[in-house]
Formats: structure tokens, sequence, C-alpha cells
């Protein structure tokens, strides 16, 4: 009996809940947002020269850098604005110290600063102490786009190296 | 109730703490452990709010085979007879691993060889190897799991060969190689990953050796006997009467020490033992058998050292008459 008044409940919620985002999915169908993983490997060739290729994802181990690709499409007929993408870091694999489009966040994304940036704000992390941040700090990136205009598309990619 | 709720709030932060203090390993994340990463996006569309995530890529951490071995003698071993050889074997990959240890005596450039007998795990964890009690490994044995990061103590226990000469150098070196392999940095064995994922050969090879440094410690003991006559007329002639005074040096070359050191001489025929004259490096000891660590009659007399250091000498004198 209890059991029963329980789930009409939560059918009610649901029910809410749906309605509540039913224009939001609507638009979610018309803008997506695709994620791929690669690892960067060195290969050496016959000639004993070595380069750097991207492979899946077959082996990885600690020290491997990864590349993280978000891919993003707008095929709707409106312009898409504000657009706001935000990757947590999993906690796994360390943000590459290099250059990118993207603001990053020591804090869990609570505030994002450019990544040149970082060396003005201070972490505690507990094993070093106080310090001024570094790439490896970093727990969310976020890309920013005013505006993706109809049938537009892009990539968006990080690197990072597991721990 | 107000209090518990406290007390779980208080908890869960010292935990947040300490997780995020836990210093990275040296092999990296854990093998086993899976990487997933989603992004989301806000955005507006004509005037309206949306947002959207990403798929979830996964993906899976790979086991680094990777081994360090140092030995854990200050300085080289002595060796008197047989000696024990300290080791510990490091788990520098990370995955829980266990490698085959193999002792190799046949060092070149050393003095000589010596025979291992055994190689033992420090099963009581005590660092210092317990007969009986510290387990054995079989010929070609491996050490139980070691986990990421943990290092296990080997011992290595060998024999002198006879006639080794004091002072001369040996070495043992002991190899660890992983159990689920060995090879060049990057060869990969599939599937036999901790985890479920591969095993893959990290920049050590998979495999790792160290040296542990033997001395041989001979010890030796060399009795020199001396005797100076005084005659009664003053002179040094050995006619009867004259008192012989014999002098006899127990000197301890090489390293190491040795027990119940005794030295004894016999009353030569045709002279008698002078009562009172026996003396240990210069300190008269009494001729009954008694407290002090010397005796002489007319039989002869003895002197018990006990246990001497090499570099050490000791001298007893006793004398007699010439009947």
């Amino acid at each position: 009996m209890k059991n029963n008044a329980f789930n009409r409940a939560l059918g009610i919620a649901s029910a809410v809940i749906g309605l509540a985002l039913a224009p939001t999915a609507m638009a979610q169908d018309l803008i997506s947002l695709t994620g791929d993983v690669m690892v960067v490997k060195t290969v050496t060739d016959d000639d004993g020269i070595t380069r750097e290729e991207l492979v899946g994802p077959d082996t990885v181990v600690p020290g491997d850098r990864l590349v993280f690709t978000t891919g993003y499409s707008n095929d709707g007929v409106e312009a898409v604005e504000n657009f706001v993408v935000t990757n947590p870091i999993p906690k796994a694999v360390k943000l590459a110290d290099e250059s990118g489009s993207f603001m990053v966040s020591v804090d869990n994304g609570q505030t994002y600063v450019a990544l040149a940036a970082l060396p003005t704000v201070t972490v505690d992390n507990g094993e070093d102490g106080v310090r001024s941040a570094r790439a490896e700090d970093a727990t969310h990136i976020r890309w920013t786009i005013a505006r993706i205009t109809p049938g537009s598309n892009g990539k968006l990619t990080y690197s990072a190296i597991v721990r | 109730m107000k209090y518990a709720h406290k007390l779980i709030a208080a908890s869960t932060l010292a935990i947040t703490a300490s997780a995020f203090a836990t210093p990275a390993l040296a092999g990296g994340v854990d093998a086993g452990t899976l990487i997933e990463n989603t992004a989301s996006a806000s955005y507006t569309v004509g005037g309206v709010g949306g947002s959207v995530d990403s798929n979830t890529v996964e993906i899976l951490v790979d086991e680094l085979l990777d081994v360090a071995v140092a030995t854990l003698d200050g300085g080289p071993v002595s060796a008197p007879g047989s000696a024990v050889l300290t080791f510990s074997v490091t788990n520098t990959g990370n995955g829980p691993e266990a490698f085959t240890l193999t002792a190799d005596p046949a060092i070149a450039g050393n003095d000589y060889d010596v025979t291992v007998d055994n190689i033992a795990i420090d099963t009581n964890g005590n660092g210092v190897y317990d007969e009986g009690v510290d387990t054995i490994l079989a010929a070609g044995g491996a050490t139980p799991l070691i986990d990421p990061d943990e290092e296990q103590i080997v011992f290595v226990i060998v024999t002198n060969p006879a006639g080794v000469g004091d002072g001369d150098n040996s070495q043992v070196e002991l190899l660890a190689e992983s159990v689920t392999g060995t090879g060049a940095p990057g060869t990969t064995f599939d599937g036999q990953g901790e985890g479920g994922g591969d095993a893959v050969v990290g920049t050590t090879g998979a495999d790792d050796e160290a040296l542990g440094d033997l001395i041989a410690a001979a010890i030796a003991v060399e009795l020199a006997k001396a005797a100076m006559v005084a005659d009664p007329f003053g002179g040094t002639e050995a006619v009867p009467g004259a008192v012989i005074t014999y002098s006899i040096t127990a000197s301890i070359s090489g390293s190491g020490s040795i027990n119940d050191l005794l030295i004894s001489d016999a009353i030569p025929v045709g002279t008698t033992y002078s009562a009172g004259t026996l003396t240990l490096d210069g300190a008269p000891l009494s001729d009954e058998a008694d407290t002090d660590n010397g005796q002489a009659s007319t039989a002869g007399a003895e002197v018990l050292i006990g246990d001497a250091s090499a570099g050490s000498a000791y001298t007893i004198t006793f004398a007699v008459t010439i009947d």
C-alpha cells in the first residue's frame, strides 16, 4: 500500500519534470556534443625517425598523453548564442601545460582564469601546502563561443597526461 | 541527534582533505582505473536557455610493469663461512605484481665466487633473516604479489668456499623479473594487466638487478714461544739450578673473532715448575684452578683467554727450574 503511494508520487514528479524540459529537449536534438579521445604515441619508422601519432586508446599507461575532443554542431535553423562548454577534468589525468583556447578552474568550477594567469592563483593541495597554481591543478576547463551560426560546427580539444 | 550530525560532517571533511593530500604514486594511477570524460554545454537559442551533455568517453588504464632492486646492506657483508645479503624489491609499476628472483654469484672481477644456498622472503617483515620463519623460495620462485609502490625485503643466503683469503671481495647479483613478462619498454601483454586491461613493460624493462657486496673474513692464531735462561751465577747457562722463563705469545690476525682460546704448555722433562710464576700480559695468576683464568702445576701451565678478536695478542709467561 505504502509502495503504491510512493510510486504514484514519483510518477507525478516525473511528469512535471518532463514538461519543464520539453522545450529544451527540442533544442537539444539540434545542438550536439560528441566526445572522443585519442592517445599520442611516439612512432619510430624504418629510417629511425620518430614522430607522434594519434591512435585509438587501446593501450594507455601512466605518463601517456591523451587528447580529448568535443565536437559541437548546430543543426538547427537558429543561431546558438552564449555557448559555454564545461569539461570536468578526470581525476586520473592532469591537464598538459600547453596553451589552449580555454579557461581553467582550480576550484572545482567555481571560478575560471586563463591558463597563462594560473600562477596568480594559489592552491592548497595538501602535499606541498599553499603555492601558485599549475596546469596540473586544473579541475575544470571551459570554452566560450559567442555565436554558432546554423549549420556550422567545430571541435574543442585539450591534452592531458595520465597521472 | 544534532551532535551526531556534526560528527558525520566533520569526518566527511577529514576524508576529503586526506584524499586530496594523497601523493601521486611513482607508478601512476592504479591499473584498472577507468578515466571518464564528459563535456556539457549551456547556451541560448532565440533567448531560450538550453543545455546538452556529450557522450562519456572511457579509457581503462593498463598495467605498467616496472621494478627496482636495491641492496639494503650498509657496506660489504663480512662472510666467515656463510653470510646473509639483504635486498629490497620495489614494485614501481601501477598494479600488484610478483617478481621472479634469481641470484647470480659469478660476477666478473671478483676475488672469488660464493655458493648461493637460498633466497628467502622476509615473511615476518622485520628486515632480519630468521631461519625457519622466513620463507625459502624454490628455485626460480617468485615473491608474493607486491602492491604498487610497496617493497618486499629479500634475503640471499650464501656460503664462502674454503681457502678464501681474509679481505677478499665477492659480489652477488639479485635479479627480479616481472612474472607477467619482461622485454623492451612498450612490449604489451594483451589482457594480462591488473583490472582487465593489458600489461605494458615500462622504462625498467620490467626487470632490475642490484649487487650485494661480500668481504671474506678469515682469522688465524699464531703462537710464538721464547725462553730466557738465568743461571745461579748471574749468567745465561742452562745448568742445574738455572731458571728458564718461557714466554708464549698468541697473535690473532685477519678479521672477526674466535672463541675459547686456550694457551697451554707442558713443563719440559728434567725441569720443575717454579710455583707462583704464571702471568698473563704481565699480571700474575694464581697456580690453583680458581676464579682467575690460569692454572699451573708440575704437569703444565694453561690460561683460558676465551673470546679473542682479530688484531689482539696475549702473552703468558711461567718459569721452570732445571733439575
